[in-house]
């Protein structure tokens, strides 16, 4: 099946099995690497990615979904890597090994999209669903309340 | 060829940032050289080593163009080795960070070890790497000199030139370079270090990250985002019990999938296991979703072999009763026998702690080719070389046939030590003739990992009518990393080092003993190791203690540590302390030292106000891998999980610090992992196979679970550098045992916390 | 996002109600006695003579599906779902949100599609969400859910006839029976509940005694 996906901009026709995994679709298939595979049962939140601005886990959402729709990466979320939380991230040092990084920010992203001055309770909720083994929450914590430019807050 | 992709990604990024020009530099990402995930490598780049310019040692290459490149030969997995290492270099060589390229070294025995473990790269390597730079510049320096026809002594270099302050001339890297490079390279008696003062960077609080606008923009290249032409994906159906067996298959559904190219039956692991690839069957398709769905889709009889046996419950019960039975004796002091018989009372408890699997974000995958005889790897690898060999022996070829490239780790805490993987990706490109990616599923991960070992402990305080503790009794049972290399049943001596033997004790009599305790499961490391379940028994022992004698918890700690002392094999009562490969006399066993973490962490804290503001507090510390560090957490009830850690206190003494940003955010994950392993940790075995699978069941603290403030303390020093990747995890667990007493009243002895408090 | 929320109102009113007290003259014993994954027919319940203890007896049958683990998990009493036969919390931990269906970045929808995917194990139907909180079902007994269902006020504006047809036909309510992966399905059919379903109705859509249970 032949699927068209607005990807970061950019019509691509995709000729795939429309229940492969968006993940997939977008590594394997477009080269996108950005998006990150950690735990394949939407557990972890590595691959998160913007369908039509919403936060969708890739790995569970099937490729069919995103036909006729508009899909953002982190390779497309700003087109010189200038969003307010990319820079609050370099600037906090928030990365350790960086690896579930792209989900966190695509979700932070959607928060701030929504709600522009997030509480902490706020922000424990919307990004509850992104894991971080290297334990960097403290400072994502920090570089969202940096971006949405309210204080950082004691960390 | 991916290069030029590469670049105008960097050069776009950094207009996008702002960032100064020497930030830039610093922050570029993946070099060119390395392979692309958007494009794929092609001919390897020629090295800029490979061309001409000073090169007096494999890590670092000044250029005629006055570009300095500077091999990081340690991989990178979320501690800032690239971030640290080049500055390190750099310093010492008096390189502008804007002109330095930093370069990801193969696996090659030519840099010394590359086992990026035992938080090492920095304490290990601390005065080589200085070397390293210090002789590039003794070498600019002289050629400068003779230029000028003036004293070495009397030049300097600085901001990647050579100067010569009396006539104010000055001549670049660059144009020194290939004069340099003529001069013979001086022996390191002949190479004088930098005092630590014109050590400019190091140790800055701010050090700016390297990788970092790589990673928030999706340009960094982990393991799984190199891809090679005509390249298929594999997943493989591994034996769910260790050492068991194909014993027969069907995978004639598999290959109806679309995507599906071929079934390959791997070989059977032999013991002891090691580092082989585990057996099973690889499915290899087109996508890694075919290869995922051809996998599911194979039909599979195991013959589970001898280790069916293995049950975790009943397996905690057998730990139990070993440390219920003397074990070999490793510490000995005074006469904890007689001590015992006259204590006025005595304190013992039993902990025990089950399996833990590291669980990076990035499950193990690798990438291999095979052509010509030759064996090509990149993988996401903390042990390059170990790879290097395993592959070599796998392919049954020589080690100087195979190359391997070390991508960026999406985490490692020790599991990407192993080389298993890179060995499967090997042996699958030479079987399918075509370049091969082994993508570990999580499942795959939690199930085939080399789980931190199980443990159990018995410890016995015995007190005299003043509560001052007289006799030590501690016996511990696990089976060790050791038995995936030899057949070994028992912790030896060098086991024993994490925590038991080099503990500070201010106890006239003391014993420590190993006992037995078999493996059925691969063992291996996990950040801290046996440090883990060690600092967890004593630390809860000390603090049962306390509670015993009705004391403040932090003075029994300073009462049983003792005064401010450094301590000889013969006070600790041992004949020999491991002591993470260091020398005693550089790296001694310092009760000094852990005293003041506790002391500083406790002030942070605001231990003495504690009781006042409602939460339970709890403390503990550890020395492990020559480093010091004392935690306090604060807990407070909580809705879903009945408690919750609301703020964290962590004091590290790790010597000389490199770089100060990435050792806090070391102690912040520390504390965020330590919770993970205490409060939510536990992997079990049933029917020999593991019953977890997937962050479901094999949980990791999410960011509500952990403390939204984490205060660091890095205790100022000139000493000579400790680790700091591991130190920070293994107090975390007792602190939060005690921290969880201290609000409930409930003493909880087992792992995972979180299932006492529900049980 | 909102309009594919509306339908969700909807998916989750059931009916039910009525049936034989287990201390009632004509306790379950009087019926035929089925596995515990079956579900009767309303010819089984035939035999009670009485209409509005038959229709009470057939909302007992309908309860087994109703406070059946599969379904009551996304109709908490609080914010936040419950998943699994032992109705542990949602983990990733998900909450209600303003409209039931999350919080942004935490959509029910940004992981659960419209039908299970059975490698990811995720649960899926059309319109995943949370039912509203007046249709809350986690600690209430059958009386009260019944009560619940019928009130027009709690259950979404619906009348009986469109409850009936909301429990044969809709695919969230049909997910129970076909949960996918390992999970353990709702007792019956849903061609069977619906038919359970629309017999109480037709029997005067009865609520069972406070402490009756199936």
């Amino acid at each position: 099946m032949s699927v068209r996906i607005r990807v970061n901009g950019v019509e691509k026709t995709l000729d795939v099995d429309p229940e492969m995994p968006l993940l997939w679709a977008l590594r394997d298939v477009l080269g996108l690497t950005g998006t990150k595979y950690g735990c394949g049962q939407a557990l972890c939140g590595a691959c998160a990615v913007h369908l039509d601005g919403q936060v969708v886990r890739a790995c569970v959402t099937p490729v069919r979904r995103a036909d006729g729709h508009s899909v953002t990466t982190i390779e497309g979320l700003a087109p010189d890597g200038s969003h307010p939380l990319q820079r609050a991230w370099v600037e906090l040092g928030v990365p350790q090994c960086g690896f579930c990084q792209a989900g966190q920010i695509m979700t932070a992203a959607a928060l701030l999209k929504a709600k522009p001055k997030p509480s902490d309770d706020e922000i424990d909720q919307s990004m509850a669903g992104n894991l971080c083994r290297c334990g960097a929450y403290p400072r994502i914590r920090a570089a969202i309340r940096k971006a949405a430019g309210m204080p950082e807050g004691e960390r | 060829m991916s290069q030029d992709v590469v670049r105008v990604t960097r050069r776009s990024f950094l207009v996008g940032l702002n960032l100064s020009l020497a930030g830039l530099a610093l922050g570029l990402p993946a070099l060119a050289d390395e392979p692309s995930g958007r494009a794929g490598p092609g001919p390897r780049a020629a090295a800029p080593e490979d061309g001409p310019g000073l090169h007096p040692n494999p890590f670092v290459h000044v250029a005629p163009d006055g570009m300095v490149t500077i091999v990081c030969h340690r991989s990178e997995m979320g501690q800032g080795v690239r971030s640290s290492i080049p500055v390190l270099i750099a310093d010492e060589l008096g390189a502008d960070m804007a002109r330095v390229v930093v370069r990801q070294a193969d696996g090659d025995k030519k840099y010394g070890d590359q086992n990026t473990d035992g938080s090492s790269s920095i304490r290990k390597f601390y005065d080589d790497l200085r070397y390293v730079g210090a002789t590039a510049r003794t070498m600019l320096v002289a050629a400068a000199a003779a230029k000028w026809k003036v004293k070495p002594e009397t030049c300097e270099a600085r901001g990647n030139a050579v100067v010569h302050p009396p006539t104010k001339r000055s001549l670049g890297f660059g144009e020194l370079a290939e004069a340099a490079a003529k001069l013979p390279v001086p022996n390191r008696e002949n190479v004088k270090l930098r005092p630590r003062s014109e050590l400019l960077r190091v140790n800055s609080p701010s050090l700016p990250l390297l990788d970092g606008p790589a990673y928030v923009t999706g340009q960094a290249v982990y393991g799984a985002d190199v891809k090679l032409p005509d390249m298929l994906i594999a997943v493989i159906a591994r034996p769910p019990v260790v050492g068991g067996k194909v014993a027969r298959y069907d995978a004639s559904r598999a290959l109806k999938i679309p995507g599906v190219k071929r079934v390959v039956e791997m070989p059977a692991a032999q013991r002891p296991y090691g580092f082989q690839p585990w057996g099973g069957i690889a499915v290899l398709a087109e996508n890694t979703w075919a290869a995922m769905r051809g996998r599911a889709a194979l039909d599979i009889t195991w013959d589970p072999g001898d280790n069916v046996v293995y049950d975790s419950s009943t397996y905690r019960e057998k730990l139990l009763a070993s440390v219920r039975e003397p074990g070999t004796p490793y510490r000995n002091v005074g006469d904890v026998d007689a001590a015992f018989a006259k204590a006025a009372r005595v304190v013992e408890a039993e902990y025990t702690v089950p399996h833990l699997a590291q669980m990076p974000m990035e499950p193990p995958v690798a990438i291999a080719r095979f052509a010509g005889g030759r064996c090509e790897v990149w993988a996401p690898t903390q042990h390059p070389q170990a790879a290097r060999a395993q592959v070599a022996k796998t392919l049954g070829i020589g080690e100087d046939a195979v190359a391997v490239h070390v991508t960026l780790l999406g985490g490692g805490f020790g599991r990407k030590s192993k080389a298993d993987f890179s060995a499967e990706a090997a042996f699958l490109a030479r079987e399918a003739g075509v370049p091969v990616r082994v993508q570990w599923t999580r499942e795959d991960d939690i199930h085939h990992c080399y789980y931190n070992a199980v443990n159990a402990q018995r410890i016995r305080a015995g007190l005299d009518a003043n509560g001052k503790v007289i006799a030590w009794h501690h016996r511990t049972a696990f089976p060790p990393i050791g038995s995936i290399f030899t057949e070994t049943d028992k912790p030896g001596l060098n086991d024993l080092q994490q925590g038991v033997l080099d503990l500070a004790l201010d106890v006239p009599n003391v014993r420590a003993e190993g006992c037995k305790a078999d493996a059925h499961v691969r063992i291996g490391w996990y950040r801290s190791v046996y440090n883990i379940f060690h600092a967890f028994g004593i630390g809860s022992l000390i603090d049962e203690i306390a509670h015993a004698r009705g004391a403040d918890p932090r003075d029994v700690w300073l009462e049983i540590i003792g005064p401010p002392r450094t301590m000889s094999l013969q006070d600790l009562g041992i004949e020999k302390l491991a002591n993470y490969g260091e020398k005693l006399e550089k790296h001694p066993v310092d009760a000094g030292r852990l005293r003041r973490v506790i002391e500083r962490v406790t002030a942070s804290a605001n231990w003495s106000g504690r009781k006042k503001d409602g939460r339970g507090y709890g403390l503990a510390a550890h020395r492990s891998f020559v480093t010091y560090t004392a935690v306090v957490l604060a807990v407070v009830p909580d809705e879903r999980n009945k408690v919750r850690v609301d703020e964290a206190w962590i004091c590290m003494d790790a010597g000389s610090v490199v770089n100060q940003d990435r050792a806090r955010a070391q102690m912040e994950g520390s504390v965020v992992m330590g919770i993970s392993n205490a409060f939510l940790g536990g992997i079990t075995m049933k029917g020999g196979a593991t019953e977890q699978s997937n962050f479901r069941d094999a949980r990791i603290a999410r960011i509500g679970e952990v403390p939204r403030k984490i205060h660091v303390d890095l205790v100022p020093s000139d000493g000579p550098p400790c680790g700091v990747g591991e130190p920070g995890v293994p107090p975390v667990g007792p602190a939060l045992a005690n921290a969880v007493f201290a609000l409930t009243g409930k003493r909880i002895r087992e792992v995972p916390i979180l299932r006492g408090l529900f049980a | 996002m909102h309009q594919r929320l509306l339908p969700f109102a909807v998916a989750f009113v059931f009916a039910g109600c009525g049936g034989p007290t287990a201390d009632g003259p004509k306790g379950p014993t009087a019926l035929r006695k089925v596995a515990p994954n079956e579900l009767r027919a309303p010819s089984d319940f035939t035999s009670i003579a009485d209409t509005r203890e038959r229709s009470r007896a057939l909302f007992l049958e309908a309860s087994r599906v109703i406070t059946h683990p599969r379904c009551v998990n996304c109709h908490p009493n609080g914010d936040i779902p419950h998943q699994g036969m032992n109705m542990q919390l949602h983990d990733p931990p998900a909450v209600r949100g303003p409209e039931n269906h999350g919080v942004v970045g935490m959509e029910c929808t940004s992981c659960h599609q419209d039908k299970n995917q059975e490698l990811a194990r995720v649960p899926g139907a059309p319109h995943w969400a949370l039912a509203p909180i007046s249709m809350a079902w986690v600690g209430k007994s059958p009386r009260d859910i019944c009560e619940q269902i019928k009130d027009p006020k709690r259950n979404g504006g619906k009348t009986l006839a469109q409850i009936v047809e909301h429990n044969a036909h809709d695919e969230l309510v049909g997910w129970g029976w076909h949960p996918g992966a390992d999970r353990e399905p709702v007792p019956g059919t849903q061609e069977q509940f619906g038919a359970i379903v629309a017999a109480w109705a037709e029997s005067g859509a009865e609520c069972p005694a406070e402490g009756a249970r199936p």
